[in-house]
C-alpha cells in the first residue's frame, strides 16, 4: 500500500479577506466544503485522519446553504438519481425532504452524531413510483427514528469481516460442488450468528431458499432500521441527497446522470468524494458507547443481575452482547458497496487507516485471541419481528429495498440508555414497552420478560439503563 | 459546491485526476476500453473466399459444454470453420481452445452460424449457413455434433443463405425456422434481379419438419428477424435485403400466424417501401415503450426504424429517427477516407453498463468497391440521455483497419462487462477484451450489471420468445429474446443489462405464451438463473482457478 497522498488546502483566515472573493468572515457558508481537495488514498497517520475527521465533523454539524447546493428542485430523494416531475415549491418538506439543513440536526442525542427524538423522525420511501414521493402526504413512506452513530465504524468492519467470511463460505461450497459433482447444502455462519443455508450445485448454480437475514448477495447490510445499507459512505450519499438536497457527485454527477447539475438548483459538485470521504471518517471513527458504572451502589448491583436476566431469557441470542473483530483497518470506499457508492476498485487505492490510533480503541475489551470484543448487544442480521398476537412492529405501509415490512435488523443496543424513545418509528415511550412490542422471532424473550417479578424486570432495565454514550 | 458559471480550472483538475479521466466533457459517461487479444487468446481464424463470401462471415457465441461460459463457433467462407472452447477463467483474460470438428466436409462453404435448441435436449445445436446445403448440428455432450439433417427430415437446399431467424410458434415443440437466401447463382441473368425466395420451415407433430414453405418474393436477404413489432405475441418475420441484386424489391415483413400461410405486409398496411443495401438487423426497445425499434445497417447510412404515430396493431408505419439519434454512422468517423462506410453486423446492447443502449455496427468494404470507404472501422455508438448516441469506437479501441463482418458481442469471462469478437473478411478475428473504463491509474469497473439466464421447461428451453422487463427505480428495460438478426451470427446464453447505480433490480418475464411471471428481486452484478414457475431465482457463479 502506499502512503498517503493527502492534500489538504487548508482555508487560512486572514486578516486580508477581500469583499470579492467571498471570504467574508461572516459569509453564510460552510468552509469545510471542499476543504479536502482531494480524495485521500494509502495509509492514513493520525495526523492526516484528524484533519480528515475534522472537516467531517464540521461538514456533519453545518447548515448547508442554497449557494452551496442544498436542495433538490427537480430531484427526489430516492436514492437511485430520479428526477422530480413538477419542480418542488418549497426548499423543505418534512416527508418528502429536504427535511434538514444538517446531519446534526436530527442526530444530536445526547451529542452530535447520536439519535433523535420523535420530532426528527424521518419518511422513507423509495422515491421512485408512489407519486415519486414528491407529495406531502405521508402515506406514500415509512416514519422512521433517528439511529445514533456511535461506533457506526466497527459496525461496518463486523459486517465486512461477515461478508467476508460468508462469500468464503459460498466460494468453497462451490468449489466443493463441483469437484465432488454433487449438491453441497453448507450454513452461513460468521462470529456464532447463523444466516441459514446455502446449496451449491455442480454446475455453479446457488439455492438460496434457505437463507436467513440477509440479502441473497450474502452482503450483510448493517445500517438504518431494516438494515438494507452497505456502509457509512453509502449512506451518507443517501442521506445528503435526502434530507439535504446535497448531491454527491460520485452518484449524481455527470458520470452516471449526464448532467452536472441533476437537481437543476443552480449548482454543481455540490458533495466531491472527497467531501464524502471526510464525512464518513468522522462517522467511523466516532467512539463506541459504554456500559457505565452507575454511582449508585443499589443501580450498580441491579445491573449486574440485570445482565444476566438479560442472558436468561434468551435476549442475548439476538443482541449478541459483543462480537469479535479481527481488524481495526478502516479501509474507504469499502470493498462490498457497488457503482453508485465508491467501491475499491473504482478508485486509485482506498483510504485506509487503523482505528486502534484513536484513544478510545485503547478500552475496547479483546478476547484470548487478540481480537476486539465490539459491545454492540446485536447481531447484524434480520428478524420477523411481529406475529398474530403481538405486531406492533408490524405498522409500516411499504417493504423497503426486497426487505418486508416486518422485518428489522436486530436494534444494537449500545447507547440505548441515551436514546429514548425506541422502537423503528421512535414512539415508544420506554424500554419496557419496546420489549413488550417485541414478537415474532423475539417472541419468547418478551414473553419470558414479561413473566418476570418485577425485580427481575427492574433489574434487566438497571442493565440497560447503563448502555451509555458519552 | 460550485456555482454553475464559476468551475474553476483548478477544481476541474483535481477531478480529473481523480475520478474522470475516463470521462470527456460532451460524453460523460464511461467508454469501455476494448483491447484486442485474439492471438494472445489463442484464435486464430480468418473469413475468406471469393465473390460467394463478400458477404456472411459470422459467428455462433453459446455454451457448447455446460460450464455455461459462451463458447464460438467461427465461419471460415471457402476455408475452414472452427470451432472454440472457452478457457477463460472469470475476471481473467480471454482464453480459447480450438476443438476439432468431426462434420466432414460441412464445416467448409459456410457463411453464418446461428445456436438453438431445437430438439430440447441438453444441448444445443448449431444451424449452418452455407453456399448449398444448410446444415444442422445437433449438440452433444462436451461440444461434440452430429449433422442432423436427417433426423429432423430438413432438406439442406441449394441456396446460398445468409439469413436465420426462428421461433416456436403456438404449442409446437421444435421451432418454426426462417432460412434468409442471396442471389439465385443458377437463374438466368444472375445476379442481376435474380434472388432466390426465403423459406419458412415448419415442424409437424412426430419431431420432424415439412417441406419448406417459400417465402416469396425474395429480395437477396442478408439478415432477418421475427420480431413481435405490434405486441400482439405472434411475432412477424422482418427481413432486410440487399437493394445491390434485387429488382423492384425492398424490405419486408411477413405476417406469421400459426398454422396459417405467411403474408408479406403491404403499401395497403403501411408498410412502405424501402430500398436499402440491407445487411444487418438489431432490435431494442429504445425508448422502453415496449415496441421495438431497429437498427438497420447498409451501404452509406444506418437507418434506425421506430414505429410512427400513425400506426397501429395492424399497419407497421416506421419513421428513420437514425438522424435525430446521432446514429447515421454513414462515413468513417476517423481517417481521412470520407467516402461511405459499409455496415454489415449490428447489435443494442450495453457496452458500459450505464443503462442507456448502445449501438454496435461492424463496417468493412465488401471487397475493392472505391466508392466506399476503404478504411471504414467499426462504430461503437454509446447511448446517453434521450436516446442519443455518440461515437466512441476510437476512444474505446475498436477502430481498427480490418474488414468486420458478422460479430457477437458477449461477456467471454464473467465479468459483466461486455467482451467482443468481430469476424473479418481475409483478416483474423477480432476479439476485445473489455476492461473497463480507462483512468490515469489503470481500470476501473462501470455501472451495474445484471445476466439472466431464463429456463422455459422442458420445451423452447433458452426461453426463445420471452420478454424479460429489468425494473430499476422508475426505468424498466426490456429485451426479447430472440435468434435471427445481427448479420449471419447469433448467440444463446445469458441476456445482458447494464444496471448503472442501482444496487438491486426487479426482473418480471412473459415467457413465450404470453404468460407473465411474479416478479423476482435480484441484487446488481449476479448471474440470475430464472427457472419457469419458480418462487425465487438462483444465482450462478463461474468456476474460479
Amino acid at each position: 500500500m502506499r502512503t498517503s497522498l493527502i492534500l489538504v488546502g487548508l482555508v487560512c483566515l486572514s486578516a486580508t479577506h477581500s469583499f470579492a472573493d467571498n471570504t467574508l468572515p461572516w459569509a453564510e457558508k460552510t468552509d469545510a466544503i471542499g476543504r479536502i481537495t482531494q480524495m485521500p488514498i494509502g495509509f492514513l497517520g493520525r495526523e492526516e485522519l484528524d484533519v480528515l475527521v475534522q472537516a467531517g465533523e464540521e461538514l456533519f454539524e453545518a447548515k448547508f446553504k442554497k449557494s452551496e447546493g442544498a436542495g433538490r428542485p427537480m430531484a427526489t430523494a430516492a436514492i437511485l438519481p430520479t428526477k422530480a416531475r413538477r419542480l418542488s415549491k418549497t426548499a423543505f418538506a418534512r416527508t418528502s425532504g429536504p427535511d434538514a439543513a444538517s446531519c446534526g440536526a436530527c442526530h444530536n442525542e445526547p451529542l452530535l452524531g447520536g439519535a433523535g427524538d420523535f420530532v426528527t423522525n424521518v419518511f422513507v420511501s423509495e422515491g421512485f413510483t408512489n407519486a415519486d414521493f414528491d407529495s406531502i402526504n405521508p402515506q406514500f413512506s415509512n416514519e422512521r427514528g433517528t439511529n445514533h452513530l456511535f461506533g457506526a465504524g466497527l459496525i461496518e468492519l463486523l459486517a465486512r469481516e461477515i461478508t467476508t467470511d460468508l462469500h468464503d463460505i459460498r466460494r468453497n461450497a462451490l468449489k466443493t460442488a463441483r469437484s465432488e459433482q454433487k449438491p453441497t447444502r453448507v450454513e452461513l455462519t460468521s462470529k456464532g450468528i447463523s444466516y441459514g443455508f446455502i446449496t451449491a450445485l455442480p454446475d455453479g448454480v446457488l439455492q438460496l431458499g434457505e437463507i436467513d437475514g440477509i440479502d441473497t448477495d450474502l452482503v450483510v447490510r448493517p445500517f438504518s432500521q431494516k438494515g438494507v445499507m452497505t456502509s457509512l459512505r453509502q449512506f451518507t450519499v443517501n442521506a445528503s441527497n435526502h434530507h439535504h438536497g446535497m448531491q454527491a457527485t460520485e452518484r449524481f454527477g455527470a458520470r452516471w446522470t449526464g448532467e452536472s447539475d441533476f437537481d437543476e438548483d443552480g449548482m454543481t459538485e455540490e458533495l466531491s468524494s472527497a467531501d464524502v470521504s471526510a464525512l464518513v471518517a468522522w462517522q467511523a471513527t466516532l467512539r463506541p458507547p459504554i456500559v457505565a458504572k452507575p454511582d449508585n451502589a443499589e443501580w450498580q448491583a441491579a445491573a449486574e443481575k440485570g445482565k444476566q436476566v438479560f442472558d436468561q431469557i434468551g435476549c442475548a441470542q439476538c443482541h449478541m452482547p459483543a462480537l469479535p473483530l479481527n481488524s481495526l483497518q478502516f479501509d474507504d470506499p469499502g470493498l462490498f458497496d457497488v457503482a453508485g457508492t465508491l467501491q475499491t476498485y473504482q478508485v486509485e487505492a482506498p483510504a485506509t487507516y487503523d482505528l486502534a490510533m484513536l484513544e478510545w480503541a485503547e478500552a475496547l475489551p479483546r478476547n484470548d485471541d487478540g481480537q476486539v470484543m465490539v459491545p454492540l448487544f446485536g447481531d447484524l442480521k434480520r428478524h420477523t419481528m411481529t406475529d398474530s398476537e403481538v405486531d406492533a412492529f408490524g405498522n409500516e405501509l411499504m417493504s423497503q429495498r426486497f426487505v418486508d415490512r416486518n422485518i428489522f435488523i436486530t436494534a444494537e443496543l449500545w447507547g440505548v440508555a441515551s436514546t429514548a424513545p425506541y422502537g423503528h418509528r421512535n414512539d415508544m415511550y420506554d424500554l419496557t414497552e419496546v420489549i413488550s412490542a417485541h414478537g415474532g422471532d423475539a417472541r419468547a424473550s418478551r414473553d419470558a420478560y414479561l413473566a418476570l417479578d418485577e425485580v427481575l424486570q427492574q433489574q434487566l432495565i438497571a442493565f440497560l439503563r447503563t448502555l451509555e454514550i458519552k | 459546491m460550485k456555482n454553475n458559471l464559476k468551475i474553476s480550472s483548478a477544481i476541474t483538475l483535481v477531478f480529473s485526476i481523480g475520478l474522470s479521466a475516463a470521462q470527456s466533457s460532451e460524453f460523460p459517461f464511461d467508454v469501455p476500453n476494448m483491447i484486442e487479444q485474439s492471438e494472445q487468446a489463442g484464435i486464430t481464424h480468418t473469413y475468406s473466399g471469393p465473390w460467394e463470401y463478400f458477404v456472411g462471415g459470422g459467428a455462433a457465441s453459446f455454451d457448447c459444454n455446460g460450464d455455461r461460459m459462451p463458447d464460438l463457433f467461427l465461419s471460415g467462407g471457402k476455408g475452414k470453420a472452427k470451432l472454440f472452447v472457452n478457457t477463460s477463467s472469470a475476471g481473467g483474460n480471454l482464453s480459447f481452445a480450438e476443438k476439432a470438428l468431426d462434420i466432414g466436409r460441412s464445416n467448409l462453404k459456410v457463411l453464418g452460424a446461428y445456436p438453438i435448441n431445437i430438439d430440447n435436449d441438453a444441448y444445443t445445436d448449431l444451424v449452418l449457413l452455407r453456399l448449398g446445403a444448410n446444415q444442422i448440428l445437433k449438440g452433444g455432450p462436451d461440444c461434440s455434433f452430429t449433422k442432423a439433417n436427417k433426423e429432423f427430415a430438413i432438406k439442406g437446399g441449394r441456396e446460398w443463405s445468409t439469413g436465420f431467424a426462428a421461433i416456436w410458434e403456438g404449442d409446437n415443440a421444435l421451432p418454426t425456422m426462417a432460412i434468409g437466401n442471396y442471389v439465385d447463382r443458377d437463374a438466368p441473368g444472375t445476379p442481376w434481379g435474380t434472388c432466390s425466395p426465403n423459406m419458412l420451415l415448419r415442424p409437424n407433430a412426430d419431431g420432424t419438419y415439412s417441406e419448406p414453405l417459400a417465402l416469396e418474393p425474395g429480395y437477396c436477404s442478408l439478415s432477418m428477424l421475427f420480431t413481435d413489432w405490434n405486441k400482439s405475441g405472434e411475432p412477424d418475420l422482418r427481413i432486410t435485403n440487399d437493394r445491390q441484386y434485387y429488382r423492384g424489391g425492398q424490405e419486408q415483413l411477413w405476417q406469421i400466424t400459426p398454422g396459417e400461410t405467411p403474408r408479406a405486409y403491404t403499401q395497403n398496411d403501411g408498410w412502405e417501401t424501402l430500398q436499402i443495401w440491407g445487411m444487418g438487423i438489431a432490435e431494442a426497445d429504445l425508448n422502453g415503450d415496449g415496441y421495438p425499434e431497429y437498427a438497420l445497417t447498409s451501404m452509406g447510412d444506418t437507418k434506425i426504424q421506430s414505429l410512427d404515430e400513425e400506426s397501429d396493431e395492424e399497419s407497421p408505419i416506421y419513421r428513420d429517427i437514425a438522424y435525430e439519434s446521432g446514429a447515421t454512422a454513414h462515413r468513417p468517423y476517423t481517417g481521412d477516407d470520407l467516402k461511405p462506410s459499409t455496415g454489415w453486423h449490428s447489435q443494442f446492447i450495453d457496452f458500459n453498463n450505464d443503462t442507456h443502449k448502445d449501438l454496435y455496427i461492424a463496417k468493412g468494404n465488401v471487397e475493392a468497391m472505391t466508392d466506399f470507404a476503404s478504411y471504414d472501422p467499426d462504430n461503437m455508438l454509446l447511448g446517453g440521455i434521450d436516446n442519443k448516441f455518440t461515437e466512441k469506437g476510437d476512444e474505446a479501441g475498436i477502430a481498427l483497419n480490418s474488414a468486420g463482418r458478422g460479430a457477437v458481442i458477449e461477456d467471454f469471462n464473467a465479468d459483466g462487462m461486455l467482451d467482443m469478437l468481430v469476424v473479418n473478411r481475409k483478416t483474423n478475428v477480432n476479439l476485445f477484451i473489455n476492461e473497463g473504463a480507462k483512468t490515469s491509474w489503470g481500470h476501473r469497473p462501470m455501472g451495474n450489471w445484471i445476466k439472466i439466464e431464463l429456463d422455459n421447461g422442458d420445451i423452447n428451453k433458452d426461453a426463445v420468445g420471452a420478454k424479460i422487463s429489468v425494473k430499476t427505480g422508475n426505468l424498466t428495460q426490456n429485451k426479447t429474446v430472440q435468434i435471427g438478426g445481427g448479420h449471419a451470427s447469433g448467440q444463446l446464453g445469458f441476456n445482458h443489462f447494464g444496471l448503472g447505480v442501482a444496487e438491486r433490480a426487479t426482473i418480471r418475464v412473459q415467457w413465450p405464451n404470453g404468460d407473465w411471471s411474479h416478479p423476482y428481486k435480484v441484487f446488481a452484478n449476479n448471474h440470475v438463473i430464472i427457472q419457469r414457475d419458480s418462487p425465487s431465482a438462483n444465482y450462478w457463479y463461474p468456476a474460479e482457478d
